[in-house]
């Protein structure tokens, strides 16, 4: 059994961990974090806007609140949902901007000038005027993996420029700034000659703007990411990479952000047209129902160590409480700790798991809402399960189950750990003793 | 005054760490200054502090920062697993003032 253990330790500490480091600081893959992170607080206000605009009531619901709520949302429809049509609604705008703007800064280049010049190379892409107006319709989930790509591809060009010393010289007496928006000049007219003839040949050839061909590449990824095996490999993962110490939930939930938000627009599109929610594995399903507590859903861990007769361990339960109710759980993590501790391997990995396969078949058996909206991660448990479930109360009920649950399945692998620390405190303890008598 | 910043994922735990510190910075009469960010904003403030203190999850990361820190001559580390968990702040404290020294030294 040990030298099983020690390796698997060993293939995650030395093979997992250096791929996963390499490729959570690799340039393009951090600029794309950084962007969703920065687009993070225009989506959760929007998609609140969301919720308020479809109250939790059956149209024909004879209680007073309810009623009067109904009918505010009906007459005021327009004007609620402008919030989330100016933000959710427009997403992939933000987040265009804002992968290019980090990802210029790590290169050293002006920031502030690829982040302009990927708006309008996203724009000129995704949503050609038309009888005087922009269309949107490109702009919101649809658009994510363009806006990716974009602002990649705009940023790459001016870092290519810069680095081949191509653009206009302007003689140094020119004031910086306004020497700053020549340097744009040849970038834009590059961007020009390259995309701009493909957008129309594929309007005249396909009828389709480039968003939309994006997608339709990227749908059998899409639909494959929201299947419950790739839900299994991305828990399996991230929990593989927190117990070699590594913060997998940064990693796995840094990829996975861009089919999380794709899959949320369709959620949301769904609801504004009355229809079926199609998408289950939103960021929220993860934070609040697989991993409730923290990486490795701990919150059941904690009530133990809350009570435990090891002093260490009621320590790092008093620590910890409080944080893991917000779902941070260091304290636990490495206080415990959990990492590389073989006693709570098995638990730590197969408590989220089970937790993701009562999650979803529950979302698919339409026991408790889709995901409709987003809280951050810092929302407590319950809580934000039913925030992001269009106030689901069923969703509480779950996540008070699953805590029970996870609390049921370490308990075991807790108590022989309890037992360990316990000897080991009490030879602590009588060696103490020992010098005290001598 | 000695400044001190703290960087992890998103700067949550390590703002648990830094309220430790801080108040063990006032137990030993020390002026500090110690601030906690997400490891987006560690290029932009690492200038301001005297050295920076990694939160384990994000050790991976070391080689990278120190290299950006390395422009400021600021030292990095990452903070020790069982302290962070136990969110020891006065060890803490301790191990990152000596870094400053030994930084002070080279």
């Amino acid at each position: 059994m040990s030298t099983l253990a020690d390796s698997l330790f060993g293939v995650i500490e030395n093979r997992i961990s250096p791929i996963a480091a390499r490729l959570s600081s690799q340039r393009h893959v951090v600029a794309i974090k950084d962007g969703f992170i920065a687009s993070m607080p225009f989506l959760i206000v929007g998609s609140f806007m969301l919720l308020f605009s479809h109250p939790p009531f059956s149209q024909d619901s004879q209680w007073g609140f309810a009623q009067w709520w109904l009918g505010m949302v009906k007459q005021y429809n327009d004007q609620l949902m402008m919030p989330y049509n100016m933000t959710m609604g427009i997403m992939a705008v933000f987040i265009t901007g804002a992968i290019a703007y980090n990802l210029a800064q790590s290169y050293k280049l002006n920031g502030l000038m690829a982040a302009l010049l990927s708006l309008m190379t996203f724009l000129v892409v995704a949503a050609p005027e038309k009888d005087g107006a922009l269309s949107v319709a490109s702009l919101g989930g649809e658009g994510i993996f363009s806006a990716i790509l974009i602002s990649l591809y705009c940023t790459e060009v001016m870092h290519w420029l810069v680095k081949y010393n191509i653009g206009f010289k302007l003689p140094e007496q020119v004031p910086p700034k306004i020497r700053q928006s020549f340097d744009l000049l040849i970038p834009i007219m590059v961007i020009f000659l390259t995309l701009y003839p493909l957008n129309l040949f594929m309007e005249s050839h396909f009828g389709l703007l480039i968003p939309q061909a994006i997608m339709s590449v990227f749908a059998p990824i899409i639909s494959a990411a929201d299947s419950l095996p790739a839900v299994l490999i991305a828990v399996l993962l991230c929990h593989l990479l927190w117990f070699a110490g590594i913060h997998g939930a940064a990693i796995v939930g840094g990829i996975l952000q861009a089919f999380w938000l794709s899959n949320l627009g369709l959620n949301q599109e769904a609801l504004n047209a009355g229809q079926d929610i199609p998408k289950i594995f939103i960021e929220p399903f993860w934070q609040f129902f697989i991993t409730v507590g923290g990486s490795g859903a701990t919150m059941g861990l904690v009530i133990l160590y809350l009570r435990s007769r090891s002093a260490h361990l009621r320590a790092i339960g008093r620590l910890g409480f409080v944080p893991g109710m917000f779902n941070i759980n260091e304290p636990i993590i490495f206080g415990s700790p959990v990492v590389m501790n073989p006693l709570l391997f098995i638990p730590f990995i197969t408590t989220p798991l089970i937790n993701a396969v009562i999650a979803w078949t529950a979302t698919r058996t339409n026991l408790i809402n889709h995901v409709i909206s987003l809280a951050p991660w810092t929302t407590p448990g319950p809580i934000g399960a039913a925030w992001s479930t269009g106030w689901d109360w069923r969703a509480v009920v779950l996540v008070a189950f699953l805590i029970c649950l996870s609390t049921l399945i370490y308990y075991p692998f807790f108590k022989l750990y309890e037992r360990q620390l316990l000897a080991q405190e009490e030879e602590m303890a009588q060696e103490q003793l020992a010098e005290e008598m001598k | 005054m000695v400044k001190i910043l703290l960087c992890c994922s998103a700067g949550m735990s390590t703002s648990m760490v830094v309220q430790r510190m801080q108040k063990a910075a006032t137990q030993l009469g020390l002026e500090a200054k110690i601030d906690a960010v997400g490891m987006e904003e560690f290029n932009e403030k690492i200038a301001e502090y005297d050295c920076c203190l990694l939160g384990p999850q994000i050790k991976y990361k070391l080689a990278d920062f120190e290299r950006q820190a390395q422009e400021y001559h600021k030292p990095v580390t990452v903070i020790n697993t069982m302290d962070y968990g136990m969110l020891n702040g006065e060890k803490i404290l301790k191990s990152a003032l000596a870094l400053i020294d030994a930084n002070k030294g080279a």
